[in-house]
């Protein structure tokens, strides 16, 4: 039975409590679907992909301390003896670890100059190994050759001849070109010193995770001469355990002056770089519950009045005829009413607030199909707050319209 | 028409039991406007309850228009009341934020009525009452025996077997008593039952049969008009 003009009649003559439940329902609901943007604007990020095989690779890092330290021969030793390791499918030295937040970055420029306009980008050293370590394919071009590597230190101003740039990278110089023509190419790093590009890799992370070019990456064939020298280890597939136990134990047996610190896999660089947006995430849904609780527990308390103040009244409509699922009906027919313009103003405020976190902060643009889920769910809530006192309400029994006191 | 025989009622707490009718029995007929009157704590208002379908007994049979009420459930019950009878309250007990039209409404909607014929009812049961050009006042907007009449005209509205007024006039001055007790006249004269429960002997008189009860039971029967009901105390 339609009791919907009665009712709507009867809240026009009693508005102000069923507008704290409507602007409730409407701040709720502005919250949570700027709330649930965020994670999923966040989840995005943590969901994309590094370019690396991630569940097959970890790093460990060697720090030479003895005065006759000699560090290209403990490099290039260490990693003959990691590659020979039987769970082990390729080794790298490596100056920067993807997702660890810490290392090189440079600009590239298509015409040398200073002024000339450049494109950010990570550096990456790694020697021919380093396109099957990390995991990357080439989709134009070639590897580096054992004989184009070379070491630098800290001191070295020099670049090498060649380099293998990420396809976003080499999107971004050259725009117009397609991969194959781009194969060749020059650019100019530090505005004059020229690098030949002969490999381009289809996608490798810089690693800076929050970084608006995280897409950019190069390559050079060098190795860094440092007594602090990382490597990057691929193990064969689903070996990464018995990996990381035999490379740490190779490492420790060799005496070569130096200590063998920090093993991470990739899985845990990857938790860490990631762990503020998992700690926003959980903030965010631990608001939401909350929200939703809290707007629950106020309808309950607000419909648990007015039932209250109504005792006699529904008495009083039980006794002219009214089923039990009438009363119920009543409340909730009533909620869903007061719910719905909550939701209106709700949708009104979320649009509003994304404008302005949109505005402020670079947020992405809200995604409509939030909408109508909020909606679902605002009057999901409301529904369920108001089902326990509406079932108390059709318990009231219809003699009550007979008393006088 | 309404049959109570030996209707028993006793209200339980952990410590006390109240008798509320012993051994209680009333036939109204057709057509009939009984007057039940007592002090208070008789048990007329258990009376009223029972008779209206309010509240369940505990022994004894109940027929209502040849249907016996013991067994039914709340569904069953609630119908009854909706489609046989009108209660009119001593409070009136009009909703107030709803207007006079709306008001009426309310049993209406219950018995599921097409919306022509829930406003022709409406329509004509405030005419009856003399407030048709006042369906869309709210009840505030009423004095006391106005605010009555509404309770007929939503008593009436549903063509109810019988009207069950509960102290009509207990809460109106002596004028407007009086216009609402001619009311209750002309539409008892018009062939609708009434049975009224007042602690007024001056409106009882006004009935066609006067019931007093005490203690539970009804004592004394007293007939002022033509005979159309009977007593079994």
């Amino acid at each position: 039975m339609s009791q919907i003009g009665p009712i709507f009649r009867a809240l026009m003559r009693n508005k102000v409590g069923a507008l704290l439940i409507a602007l409730q329902v409407a701040v709720t609901m502005t919250i949570i679907v700027n709330a649930i943007h965020l994670i999923n604007a966040r989840g995005d990020l943590m969901g994309r992909s590094s370019g690396l095989d991630e569940a097959n690779q970890f790093y460990v890092t060697s720090v030479g301390y003895a005065n006759d330290f000699d560090a290209p021969y403990v490099i290039d030793t260490d990693l003959g003896g990691i590659r020979q390791l039987p769970s082990v499918d390729d080794a790298v030295q490596i100056n920067a670890i993807p997702m660890s937040n810490g290392g090189w970055s440079m600009g590239l420029q298509t015409k040398a100059g200073e002024g000339e306009n450049s494109v950010p980008t990570a550096l990456y050293m790694t020697d021919e190994h380093g396109l099957n370590t990390l995991d990357v394919e080439l989709i134009a071009g070639e590897n580096f050759k054992a004989t184009e590597i070379s070491y630098r230190d800290r001191n070295t101003r020099d670049w090498p001849q060649s380099v293998i740039l990420t396809e976003a990278l080499a999107k971004s110089l050259f725009p117009d070109l397609s991969p194959t023509e781009i194969v060749g190419q020059t650019v100019y790093i530090q505005s004059n010193e020229p690098l030949t590009i002969i490999g381009i890799m289809d996608h490798l992370q810089a690693p800076w995770t929050g970084w608006t070019t995280v897409n950019h990456s190069m390559l050079v064939p060098n190795k860094f001469d440092s007594p602090y020298s990382r490597y990057l280890v691929r193990a064969k597939p689903g070996q990464r355990e018995q990996a990381i136990e035999q490379v740490e134990q190779f490492m420790k047996q060799r005496e070569v002056g130096r200590m063998v610190r920090e093993t991470e896999t990739m899985t845990q660089v990857r938790m860490d770089s990631y762990r503020g947006d998992s700690a926003l995430q959980a903030i965010l849904w631990t608001i939401i519950v909350v929200l939703c609780i809290i707007t629950a527990l106020g309808i309950v308390g607000l419909v648990s009045f007015s039932i209250n103040r109504r005792r006699r009244q529904i008495g009083t409509r039980r006794a002219l005829g009214a089923q039990k699922a009438d009363i119920m009906s009543y409340f909730l027919t009533e909620n869903v009413m007061i719910t719905s313009v909550g939701v209106i103003l709700g949708i009104a405020g979320s649009i509003a607030l994304n404008m302005w976190l949109v505005s402020s902060f670079n947020l992405p643009r809200l995604s409509y199909i939030y909408l109508p889920i909020a909606m679902i769910a605002m009057w999901t809530i409301g529904l369920f707050a108001v089902w326990g006192p509406a079932l108390r309400a059709a318990q009231i029994s219809p003699a009550i319209a007979t008393r006088n006191v | 028409m309404l049959a109570m025989n030996n209707i028993t009622k006793v209200f339980r707490t952990e410590t006390v039991e109240t008798h509320a009718l012993k051994q209680f029995s009333l036939t109204v007929n057709e057509g009939d406007f009984v007057a039940v009157t007592g002090p208070s704590g008789s048990g007329k208002t258990t009376f009223l309850n029972i008779a209206g379908l309010l509240e369940s007994f505990d022994d004894g049979e109940y027929t209502l228009d040849g249907r016996s009420v013991k067994n039914l459930n709340d569904k069953q019950l609630s119908q009854l009341r909706n489609e046989k009878i009108g209660f009119i309250f001593q409070s009136f007990n009009l909703i107030p934020d709803l207007n006079l039209f709306d008001n009426v409404d309310v049993p209406l909607r219950y018995r599921k009525l097409s919306k022509a014929e829930r406003k022709e009812r409406i329509e004509h049961s405030l005419d009856v009452v003399g407030l048709a050009n006042r369906m869309r006042h709210l009840p505030s907007q009423l004095s006391g025996g106005q605010q009555q009449r509404v309770a007929i005209a939503r008593a009436l509205a549903g063509n109810p077997l019988f009207l069950l007024a509960d102290e009509p006039t207990g809460n109106l001055d002596s004028k407007m008593a009086d216009s609402v007790m001619s009311l209750l006249e002309e539409i008892n004269q018009s062939g609708t039952t009434i049975v009224m429960v007042t602690h007024d002997l001056s409106q009882a008189e006004r009935a066609h049969r006067h019931i007093q009860v005490l203690d539970g039971q009804v004592t004394e029967q007293k007939r002022v008009a033509p005979e159309l009901s009977t007593v079994n105390a």
